[in-house]
């Protein structure tokens, strides 16, 4: 398992549970200090946050205004 | 059975209408959220227009079964999923069997090979926003389904994992596959 003997790619395997808080501590520490220490890592973690970032803008896309009201119709009628 | 106390019944009657009318308003609440994750388990607005509406008709339905004090969220989540499924979907599910070899640097690396990047924060834009919608319309559903509760609607590995009825260690690998195969998709587009 090269992951263990190669830093980086560890960190590559635990990026995203790191970005959605799903390590426990001590691995989160552990990926914290090799991304002080490590540019290649680094860069690649900035952009995987602003990919994730601009991803969600692109699959935004509000409630159209008039279905709360077609929701609220569905309501049970007050006695 | 006659009832000795009808006040008393009629009490109850209202205490449970005033409970009812409490969960719906809490369920309304939640609408919007509702709508963005059901935007994108399907393809077209008036499809997710039409889940969410059959999402609240079930949930104002069996209202009873929610028990109070759990996750308002995740029960209605899982109508949400589990309607979406029964929309007859089964029948296009196949197996996705693509290799993906690539390790979660993959995409960044691509879009390297294509051009330097001059900044990381920015090398985004380089996607189009429509190539970013088109990508997760080709992510198998089983996968799309987890990448789109924990991305869009925000939920924990665990949530997902009761919404959609999996273990967690499913969650995670699906979020995994369903990840990479969202960046071999904008990669493609990246070098095109």
């Amino acid at each position: 398992m090269s992951s263990f003997l190669d830093p980086c790619a560890k960190c590559e395997e635990v990026l995203q549970p790191f970005l959605d808080r799903e390590l426990t501590e001590e691995e989160r520490h552990a990926a914290e200090s090799h991304l002080d220490a490590c540019g290649y890592c680094r860069k690649r973690y900035r952009f995987e946050e602003s990919l994730r970032r601009y991803v969600r803008q692109a699959w935004d896309e509000p409630m159209p205004p008039d279905l709360k009201a077609k929701l609220a119709e569905l309501r049970t009628p007050l006695l | 059975m006659t009832n000795p106390e009808p006040e008393a019944d009629a009490r109850r009657l209202a205490e449970a209408g005033r409970d009812r009318a409490r969960f719906e308003e809490e369920v309304l609440e939640l609408a919007d959220q509702v709508y963005r994750v059901a935007r994108r388990l399907v393809s077209t607005r008036e499809e997710a227009e039409d889940l969410v509406q059959e999402t609240y008709a079930r949930a104002f339905r069996s209202w009873r079964s929610f028990q109070p004090g759990t996750n308002l969220r995740a029960w209605l989540f899982r109508i949400l999923t589990n309607l979406n499924i029964d929309r007859g979907r089964r029948e296009q599910r196949t197996p996705d069997t693509r290799p993906i070899e690539e390790g979660d640097y993959f995409l960044y690396n691509k879009l390297e090979e294509v051009a330097p990047v001059e900044d990381a924060d920015r090398v985004v834009e380089r996607l189009s926003q429509d190539s970013i919608v088109q990508a997760l319309a080709e992510v198998p559903h089983d996968f799309r389904d987890v990448i789109v509760l924990v991305d869009i609607g925000d939920f924990s590995y665990q949530d997902a994992a009761q919404i959609l009825d999996i273990p967690i260690g499913t969650v995670m690998s699906r979020l995994h596959r369903g990840r990479r195969i969202l960046k071999s998709e904008l990669a493609e587009e990246a070098v095109r």
